[in-house]
């Protein structure tokens, strides 16, 4: 499936921002899976100095240097990507219990057993999972039963909960948005020993043909990968919209939180009150002539 | 265990027989004076106090007590090869960490491998991702580690420090307080100097510089700032290398460099000495909190323009459990044996380890395997997050005791520097005596390496560097500073006009009988301290009822008070100002004001508190005179007298125009106040005798060019010192001083050829009152000009308010 994926970023100060820098993760991660066919970023007014490189994590960064005083900015990603859907979850994966020890000798699952800057651990996320993690049932089978019931259990709701909402108070609400959910998951996994991280992207916005509309369209979308084991490696799922995620989502990057790949962050001197108004489109492209 | 042995006595081997490296020093110590010892230890007391390194302000981690401790007078001795194992022994254990620290923010194999279990490394809040694989090292340029000999003998690394480093300006303050105060024991015994090792240092910090960049801010320590414990310390080292002291506010990266901002402009950085832990540096990349970091300082580093001494990630190397694994990691990475070893340290994610703290509970503190400074923790969670070290007993050493030698536990910390070559270690250091329950406590020692005959190690010669241009300017003066040195300045002068107002108002009140003059005076005073803001309206007198008065003006200068607040402020920014000031400057800003402050809580009568004022009027003069005297002109001088003159010009406009508010018939009494309060009766008298007029009164007081208590003095000054302002004199701001110094003149002057001076006088009141209005508006002007009164850098797109959160992140 090939999409063409537009992010606008805009900020409308109230007084002119004398200084500004900016930490970018707007540029889709190429994986085996993901095919990045072309991406740009243009930034209106034009930075003073650019640089860009791979975060930690390996997720396309880009900074930006403003130094001359501006009333606005908007930042463009335009993107253009081939995906095809993850091989399917193997039929047998190890008993949960055992991928704390197998993470703990592999840096790069090791790395997302522990809490994170914002999401430190919450006995009340554990009781969440736990149910479906019994003694000695195999990870992939506890992850698969969780994700179909979790819309049964959070309700998505638009406006209650912002990016810095903790994880008590979204499992007291019983509902919020996918980044909730995701940093809810996040948490519980990593508390049961199982090594769990944050992803960044976009999901499509129509629905295969007989298919429902998802939820989490128009705007960056947020899911969760979890290691299961050495041979399934990470299976992302996304349980806003309870399934496992195939050709319908677009990765931007991930990491250990929203923190770690927050689309847009920056660190500004002056500007007052300001809005932001952001936008994403994202199509089908035409299938690609051969 | 080692718990269970004697611990070792560093004067007095096991039989009882003093070591032969105490021999010179004993004898020095026997032949002083009956109670000699005792009476060198007050002296050292009291140098420290003087110097002031004590502080005025309580610092805030530890309220009400003293940053500084007390030197012991008996030094802590190694011999000459001791002291090379030791260094020896540091420099592996610094190139160990240097590799450990490389590998795992390049290619991690030491994880991989499982060298190193991942609980040190990915929870350590001190692990900065966005170092890995881009931000290359060095990462180590200067180390210290603390030692204890245990019962054994050995010396042990306690802890590794590579980020506060805190200790090595004590250790050279300490040793020239010993230096005067123990001439004789100084003498006595070969002891190796400190002074090569912090001429390496500039030389290390001139040449990561680079030749070419000479400027002042070149190189500069960014420390948290005055709050910090350790603010004193940072002065200090900031002195002794030349460099600049800065905070993070005085920063700014730009177009991937960083700059410090100046009263010239922006001035380049190339190395940065950070005194502020590397997960604060950069708030836009590394989290935390805007105020404390400068965000594009790891652009800066990226882009290769500038280089932070230790690198922002070297806080890894402190992980607690880490040392558990140093014997191993010294053979795999640097195929040698650890020479030095480690206090005892389990990390009990390894089974037996696990087994042999559970065997001895007690005889171990528990902390956290990947967070150093996290303190001792509670059992409980998961054992491979934890690490155990060993409570060891520490060697005895002889520390004074009252009158006498006790023998003390002492702990010793020993500073490296990287020169470019290879480690050298500080022949020198800090002891800290311990206290009964082992808590390293507020006595140190100082440390001396006797040298062998002839064994005198020379290091690299030193660094050629043209010959300086001469120069005369004040260098480069970062704006903060200047905005702190004009507050001191206005801050020491408020703090005169309100003494003198109040010792005024005190002195009428103490008359008894009070004459109906005295209460008009007292009335007239009144709204002078009210303006002041010394008394509130409801402590105005009424109808002779002046108790709320009395009480008031009492209160002001007790905890909470107006008067106590102003002293409060005026010792917050002289340790804000504090690497521009002399020892000397600094003990004449600080001693009296310290007393002055103590008298003024204490001041129970009417009398006291006069006397207390009296002190704080001297107080004033002195730091006026010790700047005449002492301070360079241009620069921090200019900001300091700039302060001090549009202070005593708003204040004289001020008084002024409230004691003439009053009818015709009462102008004698009011002008004879403002010769009072101007300090300009005795001219008065010489020059008129004692009859008492308007115009020659306002003349002395406002218009003489010559009076420096008068109103036009102080505003020529400031005219002449804003067209001054080094690197950039402002034509606007001492034009507008100088129309301020006309109305001045033109008051006077009107009052002079007036038929009725007293009705003219009188008139003025309004105009002196606005006068004041526009010194206060000319003293903002000059803040926004010079003090660069940015906004505060503010974060975007975490905050809540920040980002719309519809359908998602």
């Amino acid at each position: 499936m090939i999409y063409r994926v537009r992010h606008v970023t805009a900020y409308a100060y109230e007084l002119p921002v004398e200084m500004a820098t900016h930490l970018l993760h707007l540029t889709p991660r190429p994986l085996p899976r993901q095919r990045v066919l072309n991406t740009s970023l243009s930034c209106d007014p034009a930075p003073a100095r650019r640089s860009e490189g791979l975060d930690h994590f390996g997720n396309p960064t880009a900074w930006l240097y403003l130094d001359r005083p501006h009333a606005r900015l908007t930042v463009t990603a335009d993107s253009i990507m081939e995906v095809t859907a993850p091989a399917p979850l193997p039929t047998a994966t190890p008993p949960w219990e055992a991928i704390r020890g197998l993470a703990l000798a592999r840096a790069e699952a090791a790395e997302f057993l522990f809490p994170s800057p914002t999401l430190p651990p919450v006995e009340a996320a554990r009781a969440f999972l736990a149910p479906y993690f019994t003694p000695g049932r195999p990870v992939g089978e506890a992850a698969v039963e969780l994700i179909a019931d979790f819309r049964d259990h959070m309700a998505f709701r638009a406006g209650v909960t912002t990016v810095s909402t903790p994880v008590e108070e979204v499992l007291r609400r019983r509902a919020g948005v996918c980044q909730d959910f995701a940093h809810l998951l996040v948490t519980g996994l990593r508390m049961l020993g199982i090594p769990a991280r944050y992803v960044s992207g976009y999901i499509r916005t129509r629905p295969p043909p007989g298919g429902v509309r998802r939820v989490g369209v128009d705007q960056s979308h947020a899911w969760v990968a979890a290691w299961m084991g050495p041979e399934a490696g990470w299976v992302e799922m996304d349980p806003t919209n309870s399934l496992f995620v195939a050709e319908e989502h677009v990765v931007l990057g991930w990491g250990r939180d929203f923190g770690d790949v927050s689309p847009l962050l920056g660190v500004i001197l002056g500007g007052g009150r300001h809005s932001v108004c952001v936008g994403v489109d994202m199509d089908e492209a035409a299938v690609a002539a051969g | 265990m080692s718990d269970a042995a004697e611990p070792v006595d560093e004067m007095v081997d096991g039989r009882g027989h003093v070591r032969p490296r105490w021999r010179g020093l004993l004898g020095a110590l026997s032949s002083l004076p009956e109670g000699g010892l005792a009476a060198r230890a007050r002296l050292l007391d009291r140098a420290f106090e003087e110097e002031g390194s004590a502080g005025l302000l309580p610092s805030p981690a530890s309220p009400g007590q003293r940053a500084a401790g007390r030197l012991d007078p008996v030094p802590l001795l190694l011999d000459g090869t001791e002291f090379a194992e030791l260094s020896q022994g540091l420099a592996q254990r610094a190139r160990l960490l240097e590799a450990v620290l490389a590998d795992l923010y390049g290619p991690q194999s030491l994880l991989a491998g499982g060298a190193i279990p991942p609980e040190l490394v990915f929870p350590n809040p001190a692990f900065l991702r966005p170092c890995c694989n881009s931000v290359p090292g060095p990462f180590l340029h200067l180390y210290a580690a603390d030692l204890i000999r245990g019962a054994d003998g050995r010396w042990r690394v306690a802890a590794d420090s590579v980020v506060s480093m805190e200790g090595l300006a004590q250790a050279y303050a300490n040793r020239s307080h010993m230096a005067r105060t123990l001439p004789e024991c100084a003498r006595a015994v070969q002891m190796r100097p400190l002074r090569p090792f912090v001429d390496a240092w500039r030389d290390v910090l001139q040449r990561a510089a680079g030749a070419e960049y000479a400027g002042a801010a070149a190189v500069a320590l960014l420390t948290p700032g005055v709050a910090h414990p350790q603010w004193a310390e940072h002065v200090t080292l900031a002195r002794d290398l030349s460099c600049a002291l800065a905070e993070a506010g005085d920063l700014t990266a730009r177009g991937g460099v960083l700059f410090l901002k100046t009263l010239r402009g922006l001035q380049p950085v190339r190395v940065l000495l950070s005194r502020v832990p590397g997960a604060l540096l950069d708030p836009l990349e590394l989290g935390g909190r805007t105020a404390l970091g400068v965000s594009g300082l790891l652009d800066a580093v990226r882009a290769g323009s500038l280089s932070v001494h230790n690198h922002p990630g070297a806080g890894l190397a402190e992980a607690p459990a880490l040392p558990a694994f140093l014997p191993v990691l010294c053979r795999d990475l640097l195929g040698e044996e650890l020479a030095l070893p480690s206090v005892e340290t389990l990390w009990l994610g390894d089974p037996a380890s696990l087994a042999r703290y559970e065997a001895a509970p007690t005889g171990y503190v528990l902390r956290r395997a990947g967070e150093a400074g996290a303190g001792a923790v509670e059992a409980g969670g998961d054992p491979r997050g934890w690490a155990a070290v060993a409570r060891g007993a520490a060697s005895l050493a002889p520390t004074l005791v009252g009158e006498h030698l006790e023998p003390r536990p002492v702990a010793l910390r020993l500073f490296l520097l990287h020169d470019g070559a290879g480690w050298r270690c500080l022949p020198g250091g800090v002891a800290r005596v311990a206290d009964a329950e082992g808590r390293s406590g507020e006595i140190s020692k100082d440390v001396w390496v006797l040298s062998e005959e002839g064994a005198e190690i020379r290091g690299p010669g030193a660094l050629q560097v043209p010959a300086l241009a001469i120069r005369r300017a004040a260098g480069d003066l970062p704006s903060r500073v200047a905005d702190n040195l004009f507050w001191l300045g206005r801050y020491v002068e408020r703090l005169d006009d309100s003494a003198r107002l109040m010792r005024a108002a005190m002195a009428r009140l103490d008359r008894a009988p009070m004459l109906p003059r005295d209460l008009a005076e007292v009335a007239a005073l009144s709204r002078c301290l009210l303006d002041a803001k010394l008394i509130t309206e409801e402590e105005l007198p009424t109808s002779g009822d002046d108790a709320a008065l009395r009480r008031a003006l009492l209160q002001s200068g007790r905890g909470g008070g107006r008067l106590h607040r102003l002293t409060g402020e005026v010792a917050r920014l002289v340790e804000g100002t504090r690497d521009r000031l002399t020892g000397d400057m600094h003990a004449a800003f600080t001693l009296p004001l310290r007393d002055c402050r103590a008298a003024l809580m204490e001041a129970a009568t009417p009398a006291a508190l006069g006397a207390a004022l009296g002190g704080l009027v001297r107080y004033a003069s002195g730091v006026a005179g010790v700047a005449a005297e002492n301070m360079v002109r241009g620069g921090a001088h200019t900001f300091l007298d700039l302060g001090r003159r549009l202070e005593r010009g708003a204040s004289v406009a001020a008084l002024l125009g409230h004691l003439l508010a009053e009818p015709p018939a009462r102008v004698e009494s009011a002008l004879a106040l403002s010769l009072e309060l101007c300090d300009s009766v005795i001219t008065y008298r010489t020059r008129y005798l004692h009859l008492l007029q308007p115009a020659p009164a306002l003349d002395l007081v406002m218009a003489d060019p010559a009076n420096p208590r008068g109103l036009v003095f102080q505003l020529a000054a400031a005219e002449a010192l804003l067209a001054g302002v080094e690197g950039g004199g402002d034509p606007t701001l001492s034009g507008w001083a100088g129309r301020l110094r006309r109305e001045g003149e033109a008051m006077a002057a009107e009052v002079a050829e007036a038929s009725d001076p007293a009705l003219a006088a009188t008139r003025l009141s309004p105009r002196l009152l606005s006068l004041e209005n526009s010194v206060g508006t000319l003293s903002d002007a000059i803040g926004r000009r010079y003090f660069t009164l940015v906004a505060a850098p503010r974060l975007l797109g975490v905050d809540t308010a920040e980002v719309p959160v519809r359908g998602a992140a």
